[in-house]
């Protein structure tokens, strides 16, 4: 995948830099935003990660001006300001998802791998399916292996998330701001709890284990 | 005095007087001059008519008989000033002892200064002489002879020096009196400003309990000072949070920034194998996790406490988020052996922000699940309802525990507090604080009640208005 990271900070980035190289990405880096909008403009980038204060443009205009010129390319704001109205004017700018500083690298790269694949045909289909475990978003039902599996409308927006970015990692905080709609971190394990309720309803007793906790990150569902 | 001479009001004092002794001026400039032209017709007039009515006497009457006329009317007291002469200038009749040749010889209208007396019969020597100034009108008779009739002005001139006088005496008093009144005003004004800013020099130089004197006469002066104190009040207030919250941040901060610096310490020390550095790494990330945590916490805090931006605020359906932390919560809750039990009105709306409102009500049911197990055992029930109270939305979130010390209840709200006995827990003490934030943004009151047994925290919100 190809990234441009528009960040002012020299650690920062660089840090970034590497980690997105070691994970397999082709990463750019602009240090300020004229050069960051100057790089975005002239080259074809599948997703751009802009930091909202920068020297000589800041992060929100560069997002405005790209949407103004009909530029869809997906972009993750960073930023210090992370207040509820501050997220929201981010939003509007154009972004497609606002990340408060200070963040853990893993939460960005599952951020731009989901954000990535957003016009993917998965927005599309009409059900999921990994391995033998099968979700039909209209009539909202879910087999396991031709077992009828029973949710609640809660976790089956839980699965149905993960089923769409199926064999990506997705965060805790991704499942609370999709699944929840809420954008603040929970001081208890209260993600990880619904996740072992909808763990034991769809893999309890199967050989498989389908929806596999990820270290350090958050949670995957894959074959 | 030098100060009271650079107030308003005496600005304004003197503005008011330039004012009215300019309007008095013009006023009875005017009403001299109309008065003194009025006058002077008159006796224009009545000159004429004196003419006039000589002139046709003399058409059919001697000479004698004018002049007999003339007398009779020169004898009359009063301003009429009277002179017939033959053309050679003797006098035959009239009450002027001599005229200049010019007026005589020449007929039209003159003022002049003249003498007057009855000497033209002789018989009274010592008759005191008048002199003045009139108007006369000299003439020739058919007849031949030389006719002066004239007014004197003295009684005109008089009338408008008594005018004067009375706009001099007038104006010196409004000045006097104006003077007076607006240095006293100024003074009074003065001492109460002094006051007040007396007040807030001592505020400035450091002394935040001063409080700006009130008269008890609840002039506007009063009212100002009143506010000026609220004001003063929630300051200290505030500045008293700030200093409990900035000792605080020190301690609270710097314990595990120092449990940090060890940790990495460790990873670091010599002979240190691999799976000892891995996990002083990533216990080095928990805490600064933790870090992070209650610096946004704080953050957060005195975002709410300074006062929600309006673009921040819209009409929520507090019913549904309610039920959405409800729903978040009960499969962690249950996991620590408790029941949920909710009672929620339908469509309780009000304004707000969703996330800081539900933030506050995670916190709570995250307060009730880990302070909520009954301490002898039994069935741990959170108990959380929403119903709409009058103008109010109260939300109660209530637990089996072991409550909270009647005289800790408010204390619970401040930053950073934490009640024996769970002072070993993970939290910073930030939860309950920021709950009150962000009730206080959204203009509502929160406090601890008894659940008996257990606590209960019941929250209240204005109510959106109903929507039509």
């Amino acid at each position: 995948m190809k990234i441009l990271v528009i960040e002012d900070d020299r650690d920062a980035a660089s840090y970034l830099m590497q980690a997105l190289d070691e994970a397999g990405h082709v990463a750019h880096h602009a240090a300020d935003g004229e050069t960051g909008y100057a790089m975005a403009e002239g080259m074809d980038y599948d997703v751009l990660v802009v930091d909202r204060m920068l020297p000589r443009r800041d992060g929100l205009s560069i997002v405005e001006a790209l949407r103004a010129q009909g530029d869809a390319t997906p972009v993750i704001i960073l930023s210090a300001l992370g207040e509820v109205d501050d997220r929201v004017t981010g939003l509007r700018a154009g972004g497609d998802d606002y990340l408060v500083k200070p963040y853990a690298f893993t939460e960005l790269l599952a951020r731009i791998e989901v954000l990535a694949r957003r016009n993917s045909p998965a927005e599309a289909q009409t059900h999921y399916q990994v391995a033998d475990l099968l979700l039909d978003r209209l009539s909202r039902k879910v087999t396991r292996g031709g077992d009828l599996v029973n949710l609640q409308p809660r976790e089956f927006r839980l699965l149905e998330y993960l089923m769409k970015n199926a064999g990506r990692v997705v965060t805790r905080t991704m499942l609370l701001e999709n699944v929840w709609d809420y954008h603040f971190d929970p001081q208890t394990n209260v993600i990880d709890v619904h996740m072992s309720r909808l763990r034991g309803k769809i893999d309890k007793g199967h050989e498989v284990q389908l929806l596999q906790t990820v270290r350090g990150a958050g949670y995957i569902i894959r074959e | 005095m030098g100060r009271v001479w650079r107030t308003t009001t005496v600005r304004l004092t003197a503005m008011f007087i330039a004012i009215f002794v300019g309007f008095a001026v013009v006023l009875l400039a005017v009403l001299a001059y109309q008065t003194s032209v009025r006058i002077q017709q008159q006796q224009t007039r009545a000159i004429e008519r004196e003419v006039d009515h000589i002139n046709l006497l003399s058409l059919r009457a001697s000479v004698r008989t004018v002049a007999f006329a003339v007398q009779r009317l020169a004898d009359r007291p009063g301003p009429g000033i009277y002179y017939l002469g033959d053309p050679t200038g003797t006098m035959i009749a009239g009450n002027v002892s001599s005229l200049p040749a010019a007026i005589l010889s020449e007929p039209g209208r003159y003022e002049l200064s003249y003498e007057r007396g009855l000497e033209i019969y002789g018989e009274v020597e010592d008759t005191p002489r008048m002199q003045g100034v009139a108007i006369v009108q000299s003439g020739e008779l058919p007849n031949g002879l030389r006719l002066v009739v004239g007014r004197d002005v003295g009684e005109r001139r008089g009338f408008t020096a008594i005018i004067l006088s009375t706009f001099w005496w007038g104006a010196l008093a409004i000045v006097i009196l104006s003077v007076v009144a607006g240095g006293l005003t100024a003074r009074y004004v003065l001492r109460r400003i002094d006051a007040i800013t007396d007040t807030s020099n001592k505020i400035m130089s450091g002394n935040l309990s001063e409080r700006v004197p009130l008269t008890g006469s609840d002039d506007e002066f009063d009212r100002v000072a009143t506010n000026l104190n609220a004001m003063l009040d929630r300051i200290e207030q505030l500045m008293a949070g700030l200093k409990q919250v900035t000792d605080n941040v020190a301690h609270d901060l710097k314990t595990p920034l120092t449990r940090m610096r060890n940790k990495a310490e460790a990873a670091l020390r010599p002979g240190a194998d691999r799976d000892v550095q891995i996990a002083a790494l990533e216990a080095t990330i928990t805490e600064s996790d933790h870090l992070i945590r209650i610096f946004s916490a704080l953050l957060l805090i005195a975002r709410a406490e300074a006062g929600m931006p309006t673009g921040a605020l819209s009409r929520i359906d507090a019913s549904e988020v309610v039920e959405d932390v409800v729903d978040l919560y009960t499969p962690v809750a249950e996991d620590e052996g408790l029941t949920v039990s909710t009672e929620v009105e339908p469509g309780l709306m009000m304004t707000g922000n969703r996330e800081l409102v539900g933030q506050a009500l995670v916190n709570l049911v995250e307060n009730a699940i880990k302070y909520g197990k009954p301490a002898q055992g039994g069935a741990g029930d959170i108990s959380v309802s929403a119903r709409r109270q009058d103008d109010w939305i109260v939300i109660e979130v209530a637990d089996r525990g072991p409550g909270i010390p009647e005289e800790s209840r408010s204390r619970v709200f401040d930053r950073f507090v934490r009640l024996e006995g769970s002072r070993t827990d993970a939290g910073a003490g930030l939860g309950l604080a920021l709950v009150a934030a962000v009730v206080r943004a959204h203009d509502g009151t929160v406090r601890f009640a008894d659940n008996d047994p257990g606590a209960k925290a019941i929250i209240s919100f204005p109510a959106a208005p109903r929507e039509n």
